[in-house]
Parts: C-alpha cells; sequence; structure tokens
C-alpha cells in the first residue's frame, strides 16, 4: 500500500484520508489506530479556560455533580459529555466504566488489588488509586482477560 | 453483579465457614467441655451455623455503590449478627455459658469472622493476580497495533 504525506499550513487541516477498494478489518484497525492516537478533547480548566487534550492521556473521566472530569497527568477538565457518552464512544479506545462514576483508560491502569467486601482497587499509572466496584469488575476482566459474559 | 457469581462467592464462605467452625467447635469442646460426649446430631452444627452465617451475610450487600465506611459498618453489623444467632441458639438449646467462656467463644466467632474475609480477600488477590498479568499482555498488544 502506497503511503504519502503532504504538508500544510493550518494544523486545524489537518487530516488523514484512506483510499481503499474495500473497508477491510486491516483497514479498520489502521482508522481506530489513527483516530485513538489523534483523538483530541477539549475541556475547560477551572470553568474559564479552555484547553485541548489527547484522550489517550487522560487516565480516567470522573462525573461529580452533575459534571463529567477528565484527568490526565497534570490537569483535572471539564468536558461536555455525559458518563454514559464517554463510555459508549470511548470504548474502542480501551476506556472502560470501573464504577457508577467513573470510566477508566485501561491503557494507563498499573494494577488492581483486592478490597474489602469483594471489590477491588485500581493503581493507575500516575500513582492514583480508584475504586472497582463488583457489579463492574467482571466487564473489565472480561475484556482485559477474554471468555464470555457467562463467566461472570 | 450476576446472581452467578453471588452464589458461587456465598458457597464458598459457606464451606469456608463450616470447616472454621468444625475446627473451633472441637477446639472449645475439648478445652472446655472435655467431659461432654456428642451424638452424631452434633454434626449439623457446623454446616447449621455456616448457612446462617451466610445467609446473614446479605446484610453486606447492596444495590447502590456502598463507600468503604459504610461496608465497614455492614461488616461490623454482619458479625454482630452472628454472635446474636450463636449465642441465641445456644441459649435456646439450653446452653448456659460462664462470662469467660462467653468470651472466649465470641473473640472465637470474631476470629472465624475474619478468617472467612481473608480467605476470601487471598482468593481475590489470586483473581487480581492473573489480571495483572493479563493486562500487562493487552497493553502490550494494544500498543504494538
Amino acid at each position: 500500500m502506497k503511503v504519502s504525506i503532504r504538508k500544510i499550513l493550518k494544523k486545524e487541516e489537518e487530516r488523514v484520508l484512506i483510499e481503499c477498494v474495500e473497508v477491510t478489518p486491516e483497514i479498520e484497525d489502521i482508522q481506530a489506530y489513527i483516530a485513538h492516537k489523534g483523538a483530541e478533547l477539549s475541556g475547560f480548566v477551572q470553568e474559564k479556560h479552555m484547553v485541548r487534550f489527547k484522550l489517550a492521556d487522560v487516565y480516567y473521566f470522573e462525573a461529580l455533580d452533575e459534571k463529567v472530569f477528565a484527568y490526565t497527568e497534570d490537569q483535572v477538565c471539564e468536558i461536555k459529555m455525559r458518563l454514559y457518552e464517554v463510555e459508549k464512544l470511548y470504548e474502542k479506545y480501551h476506556f472502560v466504566r470501573c464504577s457508577k462514576s467513573v470510566v477508566l483508560n485501561l491503557m494507563l491502569l498499573q494494577s488492581i488489588s483486592p478490597a474489602l467486601n469483594g471489590r477491588f482497587f485500581a493503581h493507575m499509572k500516575n500513582g492514583e488509586k480508584l475504586m472497582i466496584s463488583r457489579q463492574y469488575a467482571p466487564r473489565m476482566k472480561r475484556i482485559v482477560m477474554g471468555g464470555n459474559e457467562n463467566e461472570d | 453483579m450476576k446472581i452467578k457469581k453471588r452464589l458461587s462467592e456465598m458457597i464458598m464462605a459457606f464451606f469456608v465457614s463450616t470447616t472454621l467452625i468444625c475446627i473451633l467447635e472441637g477446639i472449645l469442646g475439648m478445652i472446655f467441655f472435655p467431659e461432654v460426649k456428642t451424638d452424631y446430631g452434633a454434626f449439623f452444627s457446623p454446616p447449621l451455623f455456616g448457612f446462617c452465617s451466610v445467609i446473614l451475610g446479605l446484610v453486606t450487600q447492596s444495590k447502590k455503590e456502598p463507600s468503604v465506611r459504610q461496608v465497614l459498618f455492614r461488616l461490623g453489623l454482619h458479625l454482630l449478627l452472628i454472635e446474636g444467632l450463636v449465642f441465641g441458639l445456644n441459649f435456646a438449646s439450653g446452653n448456659i455459658f460462664t462470662p469467660f467462656v462467653s468470651v472466649i467463644l465470641a473473640l472465637s466467632v470474631a476470629l472465624i469472622f475474619v478468617a472467612v474475609h481473608v480467605i476470601l480477600w487471598m482468593n481475590d488477590q489470586r483473581s487480581a493476580m492473573q489480571f495483572n498479568e493479563c493486562l500487562k499482555r493487552y497493553q502490550q498488544e494494544n500498543t504494538e497495533d
């Protein structure tokens, strides 16, 4: 497959165009990869400054008081989305619901450890600790470890 | 959480509790009541207490996600109910203990309660380690894409 890069002047007009005869699974993989790598979000820091950040840099999304926040290494941004939308939209980018109010990035998850009463702690790569509820733990395990719905 | 998963946890708690109650009854009996001879009916006592304890464990279940404090409170309540069950059933069947034996019995019940949770925690620990191994593989596979 031919690959060519054409330089342009405006950052906002950057795009990747795939020309193919048929949309095969490989093409879909390339599309997902590009979309993930390039995926950017915009959010508000302290309700006024608008910032842009990469989706891959988000450790987790959290819903607090009807607002949804994205947590990156060095900032917390409010985004204008509902948590269920985040969960659905970014599922293919390795984001998964771990509790009623948190959707975490599996790619930035360091490890898990057992907590009380069948729940687990999620240790993120930035050192933060989140709670994985009993309700969502089986789905997380299924995504990472494989297996089907009935094994939970 | 799925009913199947919850049931399997309850069954595991039942078997662990029953085993530990058997050991406790044996030890306490030998120390405090060596003269008492038991009949075959005594074999049903550990599974009965184990079953009742597991059923009382329903107080720790919640549809909402409880906070750590709420979980601790519910576990404390579960322990209190088990203590009440043990002393209540003994009292109902005519077994009156001295204060010293009562304290030992209460502490032993608490010890079993903690032991059951430690064993269940160790099971979760094993499951977490498996998950962590798979997580590394998952991250490598998806980074290489």
